[in-house]
């Protein structure tokens, strides 16, 4: 099959709130087909060698051959890419990874999202029927603006660590808290966050017995499984998340101290 | 335009242009076939091969640094037995010349992986020696670094194939000189110049290592000074076929290193940024001869001016 590695130019690249910069750019290849979970590998600086690697950005939202991407200024590469106007180009690889199940027969559906695992999450839900998005965030600052989750039809709660927004405390309290109401055996989960927010839901996931499915984050270079470099251990041993994943279900996940 | 004759020979192989890949950079088995057709390059240089599986080091396994990165996999690979079964018929359909790498823990190793590859010789065109991975404690740039074994590893080698057989060096093993004179010595056909430089990063807010395995090789632009000198002084002290490896991101970086008398090209971590980098060397090697009137690669090779 052939894979794209598309010039793009940047038509918005801005600020949306205290957390989130927003990308769009329009390419009709790196939009065919793609589903929530997968993701783009994006040359920041396609001329340069600084920063040198690409980096994958998780797709947020697609029409037609409009692509949307919410990210974080997290170091070197997201600052230097929040730094491009409009004109600017990019180069990326596209679609890559593995999705999230997008349908689930029989099951009241949960997604658990913190950080930049709040986009994909976003995605899936405005694709497809779900239950409950929860969403944890530090502060009122960093949670979404409501015009972007207004096409989420699921029951959308909210964490925030200093209580300025939703209940305080960790999102995996309101998820305790919809496992009580529910009962577990009805649920399923998807997860994308930080790696301890994604430890909690698993650990709580396990405990009662809940399957579901988490996307990995690990440094990455190729995007195409040959450098050996974004593993992620599974019973059959380390496995490159860019093309096993970046989603696999908790069963195939074995915990690893960091 | 007048066409560019790019083809290349080491001892009696021919390629049909100086480009190949690098190994662990392109995969093992069709990886970049979306991105490459693998029919185009010179040659393809297969990710390391060891006898048994290996699981390969515990995570973070790889880093950017300024101008490169650094990686300590650990040479996980699934084995000999996976490969030949596996990969080898994968390759079989594919014209371009296979150059196996293998690395072993003692010269007994080195000895049966050669002879285990020997018996495919319509595919395996070349056999490259691993004798300089940072990332592992047996068999790596340390242990080769007792010459004696070094040595041995070739010879056992050479005793069961007649592949051309390339052993790959790194600076960390010492002299690269005089290295370069023991393994030619030893039965090397050509060389491999050069491997990743031992390297480290340091998270300041952790106070660890961003690589699990605290130092890994380092790759990329930021090496190709020290890659091109290696290759320019070995060059000119032995009339040795060279596959130079090192920071070749782009058609400027291996026109240096033909200029400086590369025979092969491997191209490497380039590929993790520019899936298509070594193609785009290709088109860009073509079109500079053309622009300089060069009707061979030949011409351009090992014309170094000194003055």
């Amino acid at each position: 099959m052939k894979r794209v590695d598309e010039t793009v130019t940047i038509q918005e690249n801005k600020r949306i709130n205290g957390k989130y910069y927003k990308l769009v750019f329009k390419s009709a290849r790196l939009a065919r087909g793609v589903q929530a979970g997968q993701f783009l590998h994006v040359q920041i600086r396609p001329d340069a060698v600084d920063p040198f690697l690409r980096r994958p950005f998780s797709y947020y939202r697609i029409q037609h051959d409009r692509i949307e991407v919410l990210y974080e200024v997290l170091g070197r590469g997201t600052e230097l890419l929040a730094g491009l106007g409009k004109g600017s180009h990019l180069k990326i690889m596209g679609p890559l990874g593995k999705a999230f199940t997008q349908q689930v027969r029989g099951k009241k559906r949960i997604l658990v999202a913190g950080g930049v695992g709040v986009p994909p999450l976003v995605f899936l839900a405005e694709k497809n029927p779900v239950d409950y998005l929860l969403i944890g965030t530090k502060s009122r600052a960093e949670v979404l603006p409501k015009k972007e989750l207004s096409k989420v039809r699921a029951e959308i709660l909210h964490a925030t660590n200093d209580g300025s927004y939703g209940v305080r405390g960790f999102v995996t309290a309101l998820l305790e808290k919809i496992i009580q109401k529910e009962g577990a055996e009805c649920l399923h989960i998807q997860t994308c966050g930080p790696a301890p927010m994604m430890n909690a839901v698993m650990d709580i996931a396990k405990r009662e017995g809940i399957p579901g499915e988490a996307s990995m984050e690990e440094s990455m270079a190729c995007g195409v499984g040959a450098c050996l470099g974004c593993m992620v251990k599974t019973p059959e041993g380390w496995v490159p998340s860019c093309i096993e994943g970046p989603v696999f279900s908790f069963d195939r996940l074995v915990r690893t101290c960091a | 335009m007048k066409t560019v004759d790019l083809t290349t020979r080491i001892k009696g192989l021919v390629f049909k242009n100086p480009v190949t890949v690098a190994s662990g950079t392109f995969g093992t088995t069709g990886e970049y076939a979306g991105y490459v057709d693998y029919r185009k390059l010179g040659a393809i240089i297969t990710k390391t091969i060891t006898i048994k599986p290996r699981e390969g080091n515990p995570m973070p396994r790889i880093c950017e640094t300024a101008g490169g990165m650094l990686n300590a996999i650990g040479l996980q690979n699934k084995g000999l037995d996976d490969f030949i079964a596996n990969k080898i018929p994968y390759y079989a359909k594919i014209a371009t010349p296979l150059i196996v790498n293998i690395a072993g823990e003692s010269e007994g190793d080195f000895a049966k992986l050669a002879r285990a590859l020997q018996k495919h010789s319509r595919v395996v065109k070349a056999i490259e020696l691993n004798l300089s991975c940072p990332n592992v404690e047996k068999g790596g740039a340390g242990f080769m670094k007792k010459r004696r074994l070094m040595k041995a590893a070739v010879k056992a080698a050479r005793a069961e194939t007649d592949r051309l057989l390339i052993a790959k060096l790194s600076p960390e093993l010492g002299d690269v000189l005089e290295i370069a004179g023991e393994v030619l010595d030893a039965g090397a056909d050509a060389l491999g110049l050069i491997n990743t430089l031992k390297g480290m990063a340091i998270n300041i807010e952790t106070r660890r290592s961003r690589i699990a395995n605290i130092t890994g090789g380092l790759s990329g632009p930021a090496i190709k000074p020290v890659a091109l000198r290696y290759v320019y002084e070995v060059k000119k002290k032995y009339a040795v076929p060279v596959i130079a490896a090192g920071g070749i991101m782009t058609v400027r970086d291996a026109l240096e290193f033909i200029i400086a008398g590369a025979d092969l090209l491997a191209v490497g971590t380039a590929n993790f940024v520019n899936p298509r980098a070594t193609l785009d060397i290709l088109e860009g090697m073509t079109e500079y001869c053309q622009r300089h009137g060069i009707r061979r690669i030949e011409e351009l090779r090992g014309s170094f001016r000194h003055v």
